[in-house]
């Protein structure tokens, strides 16, 4: 009974401590997303690095992704490039992939809406076996990545649940970034690594300015229900005037799909309640010519929940011839509240690095979903940045130096200018229905695909 | 900060002043400012660095005393790239893995002679073999510059120490693992007494690690017509040619003393808007060499 005061007084100026003297880190990353992980368990995998005392700071619940096994698919699902996967193997997180939930396929194929014969397939190179990608819940790969970080005896690098208040420079004579917590930590790091979003507090705080546009279009996403498991090998893009429709296989007769469209078309797809009518447009965006949709579109802006297009639109597509050289899969469900939508922006920052400061992913450049690049691009981030950071501590230099982060930017940024390039043109030249344009797109893609060593070309950039 | 004292007696506590202070920090920060006059030689440091970590893990001896055959690490008797690839990395990541164990033991001391604001120095210090570096000059501005520096890095204090002394003031008893030479025997005025004092320092297995530069038409054109009379990278005045030593007078002065060999040589030339590059021939501009200690 006597003694109560003294804890009390001891705890208070203990917690007054702990709001006073920031905790020295050597990396602090912000955000556990892919990128995040990525970066953490590529640095405490390494013989070179795994000494570095990393936190990584994540506001979400980690938990959470732990267990995310037993849940449905998620809609978020992303393409991953055999480069990723060697990657992942490298850093030992593949083996934490829940396979079982994941689909590869060898071919994709692209047409287009305005000429039926306009149509450009990639096939994987029979004799390596590899595949050209794997279809994968962004929740999988993060699953995997902490399953890595705890089999590494690391779990004590994730900060979960805790949101990034404030990021200050330093004013002592250790010139390093403070990084403030919700939970009224503080961290004050060597080397900042900003894995945090297109809205990177990182970026903002180390004033480096990102560039780039809106597309006037949102991204639809949602999983899918096929009438066969056929299917599953193949990663089917049609490419429409308000943007491409992607159908992306899972396992056996699962698939998901990316619509991307303009505001106009994707707020109807948004209106849209009844999930009967959302398959029948989904197998209409498919098949049927652009004004049959438009038509099939109109109706459904007066009325989202008109009924009546379901058998209209079934009407128009009986009528249909299809390709024979292209299967198209037959829709039949839609999983329950997993449509979302999402608006489309190309950004790239000016820079990736600054004094003590790195940035990875989005919080370094967004793309367009076309071509399946994004969370790619961050995947080739890591292994450069990691690279950098290895070979800077060969060198004993201070990790924060840009004189070891610039060799990363060096090499990451140019091939990303390209790729956001590509990816901006091609969104530009399909997402029309001028007629000169129609015509020089269709007849280049003909041209392409009868083109063997240019495709070999684009294989080895999008999935090798 | 027991490296402040033997300046701050005389130069900083003794009445001095803010203003002092202030013409120190500005030395080291324009010292140490990468974007900065010593960019160059920052950029320098990344191969000096790379010389000193290829040679000493390339003569790393892999399988001493071990006695059980089965825990030797394979060394091919010949060129490693004629073996398939697979084959090649596991053989190549077991080396590198057993390099890293050799080297996790080591506990080295290292000398760097004319450490200036401390790029090698720091360097040096933290590399996880190494157990202490001291860094000696004799100009009292660059050793106060240099412990401002240092103590921006919280893990460099106990590691790195720096000292206004000349080598023949170091302690006949005192010897080291690494001693370093870098951009230094082209200013002195008797070059093979400073190598024959800075050899002396080493223990037995020891490496002295040097860099300067070889008298010739390559060198006076990039160092001092370049260097100093048209891009101005550094003050004119800095070099002297006559004071150059080319690589071959060094080689034939170690082959007469029997104590020491030379290990390695390599040429290195500065790209601009690249930074430094090896090159196959050390006796054309400037050079690096590694001598060891018998």
């Amino acid at each position: 009974m006597f003694r109560t005061p003294f804890p009390t007084t001891v705890k208070l100026g203990l917690l007054r401590l702990k709001n006073t003297t920031p905790q020295l880190q050597d990396v602090v990353i912000v955000g556990g997303g892919p990128a995040g992980l990525s970066v953490l368990a590529a640095l405490k995998n390494s013989s070179k690095t795994a000494h570095l005392s990393c936190k990584l700071v994540e506001g979400g619940d980690l938990n959470k992704i732990r267990n995310f096994d037993e849940t449905a698919y998620s809609n978020r699902i992303i393409s991953l490039t055999n480069k990723s996967m060697r990657f992942m193997q490298k850093i030992g997180s593949w083996k934490h992939l829940n396979l079982d939930r994941m689909q590869f396929y060898d071919k994709v194929a692209a047409y287009d809406s305005s000429s039926h014969e306009a149509l450009i397939e990639f096939t994987n190179d029979a004799i390596n076996y590899d595949p050209m990608g794997a279809m994968c819940e962004v929740v999988n790969i993060q699953k995997s990545l902490i399953a890595r970080i705890d089999e590494l005896d690391q779990s004590d690098c994730l900060v979960d649940n805790v949101k990034v208040e404030a990021i200050e420079e330093s004013t002592s004579e250790i010139d390093w970034p403070i990084v403030k917590l919700s939970n009224g930590d503080a961290y004050q790091t060597r080397l900042l690594i900003g894995a945090d979003g297109y809205n990177s507090p990182v970026r903002r705080y180390a004033g480096i300015e990102s560039r780039g546009w809106a597309y006037d279009s949102f991204g639809t996403v949602g999983v899918l229900k096929l009438a066969s498991d056929q299917y599953n090998l193949v990663s089917l893009q049609r490419f429409l005037s308000s943007g491409p429709l992607a159908i992306l296989p899972l396992p056996e007769d699962d698939a998901t799909f990316v619509w991307s469209a303009k505001t106009e078309v994707a707020s109807i797809l948004k209106s849209i309640t009844n999930d009967k009518i959302f398959v029948a447009l989904i197998n209409a965006a498919l098949r049927l010519e652009e004004t049959d949709l438009k038509y099939a579109l109109n109706k459904l802006q007066v009325n989202p929940d008109d009924t009546s297009v379901i058998e209209d639109l079934q009407w128009r597509i009986e009528l249909f011839e299809p390709n024979e050289q292209l299967d198209i899969p037959v829709v039949i469900g839609v999983q329950p509240g997993s449509r979302a939508s999402f608006p489309l922006k190309m950004s790239h920052a000016d820079s990736y690095v600054g004094p003590r400061v790195a940035l990875i992913g989005d919080a370094a450049h967004t793309i367009h979903p076309l071509a399946g690049q994004g969370l790619n691009m961050g995947q080739a981030d890591v292994a450069s940045l990691v690279a950098a950071i290895e070979t800077g501590i060969d060198r004993g230099l201070d990790i924060g130096s840009t004189l070891v982060l610039e060799p990363y930017f060096a090499q990451c940024f140019p091939y990303n200018h390209a790729l956001l390039g590509v990816c901006d043109k091609l969104h530009k030249i399909f997402s029309n229905d001028v007629y000169p344009i129609i015509l020089v797109r269709s007849f280049g893609m003909r041209f392409m695909n009868s083109l063997t060593p240019i495709k070999d070309f684009m294989i080895k950039t999008l999935s090798v | 900060m027991a490296a402040f004292d033997s300046i701050s007696k005389n130069k900083i506590a003794s009445g001095s002043s803010a203003e002092e202070l202030k013409h120190f920090n500005a030395l080291a920060s324009s010292w140490w400012d990468v974007n900065g006059p010593q960019r160059i030689l920052h950029k320098l440091n990344l191969i000096r660095m790379d010389f000193i970590q290829e040679t000493i893990r390339d003569h790393l001896k892999l399988n001493e005393g071990i006695t059980n055959s089965d825990d030797e690490v394979y060394i091919p008797p010949y060129n490693i790239d004629l073996l398939p690839e697979g084959v090649r990395d596991t053989i190549v990541r077991e080396q590198c893995a057993r390099r890293e164990e050799i080297l996790a033991l080591k506990k080295m001391k290292v000398l760097d002679i004319g450490c200036g604001g401390g790029i090698l120095s720091e360097s040096m210090a933290r590399l996880s073999f190494v157990e202490s570096v001291k860094g000696i000059d004799l100009s009292d501005e660059v050793i106060v510059a240099a412990n401002l520096h240092k103590a921006k890095d919280p893990m460099l204090k106990h590691k790195l120490q720096y000292k206004l002394q000349s080598i023949e003031e170091i302690p006949k008893k005192e010897k080291f693992d690494v001693v370093t030479l870098f951009e230094l025997l082209e200013h002195v005025d008797y070059p093979s007494k400073v190598l024959t004092e800075a050899m002396s320092k080493l223990k037995p297995n020891g490496w002295l690690f040097l860099s300067t530069i070889n008298r010739d038409f390559v060198s006076w054109f990039t160092t001092i017509l370049m260097g100093e009379h048209i891009l101005g990278i550094v003050p004119v005045g800095t070099h002297t040619l006559s004071k150059y030593i080319n690589h071959v007078e060094i080689k034939n002065w170690i082959a007469s003393n029997s104590e020491y060999e030379l290990v390695a040589s390599r040429g290195s030339i500065y790209i601009p808007s690249y930074g430094w590059k090896f090159t196959n021939n050390e006796n054309v501009g400037n050079y690096f060499m590694a001598i060891r200690k018998k």
